[in-house]
């Protein structure tokens, strides 16, 4: 089943076609890893996705609703400056359902504290959002799409200048939302990362794109031996999450 | 002792204008700082003082074609600052000139136009009327007037409340949800110039910014949550206007700026003392040991 999908896609930015013929399906449940050279288009086409962008040519089919769509991307448009605590930012994300004029309700902030849990930032509950760490950041605006019941999740290198433990908290989670039949598609540029959460590669090279399978994909670039998607998430503590 | 209080606090409001200039003033209080607030924390508050010279030319307009009538001279104002606004917008989107500077522009000439239009039909006493106010000079219609738009502000505020919260924060969260972040800006800057059509005859149309602003910015160094911000706020703003009205009544000092003042006085006390971002908080935190600053 998919609800994504490319049809020979031609996107422009400034007057200057960017991709095109673009086609492929993005599976319900399965977690693409998208990549390429920085300008190879990766933003072009996750805007094009969230239907902020007017493609030249062909078409995006995109079956999930507008508000069930997610998109963090690198370059935050968030005010940190904004006086706002984890807990408030987290449920700013049942906008689908409430909108902006309905109350939220006791279920609303029972499901708020359980994301924080399972994100492990219950603690930071009531944390002004200035206060947090790169790290902590990115697990609130997972809570965040978590709380939007996202269908559609875009995230744009979400393990930049994230520490490891929260990658593999992120990673878990995101897998959880892939199981749960949600579509993602992660812009990752670390091999070690992309063979523990891709289960499809989109690579974005010379205005074209191409699909692979991760492990094609090690294997040629990485010269390893492919390794399954889905690996046990645990890691000696030596592991280098970083992207440097 | 009570006597004295009686004879400083209570005896001025036997006067029927100094009952109706203080429920302007609170009204006012009301509905001002909340605007001051997101303006701050949106990185506008000069936009104020921009969109108060903007008003100025329909509230000469008004005053030129119907003297000096509020309903009138509201009208106008509410009408030329709106205009203003969108012309500085569209100006800047199509020119791409930034929004501040084509604001500038427009402010600036729309001062010079309203001192124009007044100077021409009227005396020098009109144009320090519309200029800086006069709050002791409230009637009944004015009153209603006051506060009605003041309410109108209130509800208005509350219904789009989330959406700006939101937009604020994070306008592509917004837009992803289908709402276009210049629609809720949009209104937003409306109720702006709405409020400073409401202050512009109790404090004048360059002074009315003065309780929407001060309050807001005060406020940022007591509280570091958006609900405390705006009570914080509005309480000062009360404060200031029934103590400025006070003053200028014991002392027969010009309310306006009388207000104004206390709330200016208020900002200058919290930068040096407040719990948050002030000088002394500063001191405070440079001498904090790590544990302190690590606990929930």
């Amino acid at each position: 089943m998919t609800r994504l999908q490319l049809e020979d896609l031609q996107l422009a930015r400034g007057g200057q076609t960017v991709l095109e013929h673009l086609n492929g399906r993005f599976m319900d449940g399965a977690i693409t890893a998208l990549i390429g050279a920085n300008g190879a288009g990766k933003s072009t086409l996750i805007q094009a996705m969230m239907g902020m962008l007017r493609p030249v040519a062909g078409k995006v089919h995109c079956e999930v609703p507008k508000e069930r769509r997610a998109w963090l991307p690198q370059q935050l448009a968030l005010d940190l400056t904004f006086p706002m605590s984890v807990e408030e930012l987290i449920m700013t994300g049942s906008w689908p359902s409430h909108g902006a004029f309905t109350g939220y309700c006791a279920a609303h902030y029972r499901r708020g504290r359980d994301i924080m849990a399972r994100l492990g930032i219950s603690h930071l509950a009531h944390r002004p959002l200035g206060e947090l760490s790169g790290g902590q950041r990115q697990r609130a605006l997972l809570g965040r799409t978590l709380m939007q019941e996202a269908k559609l999740l875009l995230l744009d290198e979400p393990f930049a200048n994230v520490d490891a433990e929260t990658v593999d908290v992120l990673m878990n989670v995101l897998r959880e939302m892939a199981d749960n039949g949600a579509t993602l598609i992660v812009v990752l540029h670390d091999m070690e990362q992309l063979s523990r959460l891709a289960d499809d590669v989109l690579i974005l090279s010379g205005g074209h794109g191409r699909w692979a399978s991760p492990e094609a994909l090690l294997e040629r670039y990485a010269g390893q031996p492919p390794k399954a998607p889905r690996l046990p998430l645990t890691f000696p503590d030596t592991f280098h999450a970083g992207t440097a | 002792m009570l006597a004295l209080l009686d004879a400083w606090l209570l005896a001025p409001f036997e006067y029927g204008f100094m009952r109706r200039a203080v429920v302007a003033g609170l009204a006012l209080s009301l509905a001002a700082p909340p605007l001051g607030v997101f303006l701050m924390l949106r990185g506008m508050s000069l936009i104020g003082d921009a969109m108060a010279h903007a008003i100025l030319p329909g509230v000469a307009l008004g005053f030129l074609m119907a003297g000096f009538s509020l309903p009138m001279m509201s009208l106008g104002g509410v009408l030329s600052g709106l205009l203003i606004a969108v012309l500085a917008g569209s100006v800047s989107q199509m020119t791409g000139h930034r929004e501040d500077s084509a604001m500038a522009s427009f402010f600036l000439i729309s001062l010079a136009a309203g001192v124009m239009l007044v100077s021409l039909g009227g005396s020098s006493v009109d144009l320090t009327h519309v200029l800086f106010g006069s709050i002791l000079a409230v009637n009944g219609t004015a009153l209603i007037l006051i506060a009605g738009i003041a309410s109108l502000i209130v509800v208005a505020l509350a219904v789009i409340f989330r959406a700006l919260v939101v937009e604020c924060l994070d306008p592509l969260f917004l837009r992803g949800q289908g709402v276009h972040g210049s629609l809720v800006h949009g209104v937003f800057l409306g109720l702006v110039v709405l409020n400073l059509t409401a202050g512009f005859q109790t404090l004048g149309t360059l002074m009315a910014v003065g309780l929407m602003m001060l309050p807001a910015t005060t406020a940022r160094f007591w509280s570091q949550r958006l609900e405390g911000l705006i009570g914080i706020a509005v309480v000062l703003a009360m404060i200031a206007s029934t103590g400025g009205l006070l003053l200028s009544y014991h002392f027969s000092l010009p309310s306006g700026p009388a207000i104004i003042l206390l709330a200016g006085l208020a900002y200058v006390l919290s930068a040096l003392f407040g719990r948050h971002h002030s000088l002394t908080a500063r001191l405070r935190r440079r001498a904090a040991p790590l544990a302190a600053t690590d606990s929930p």
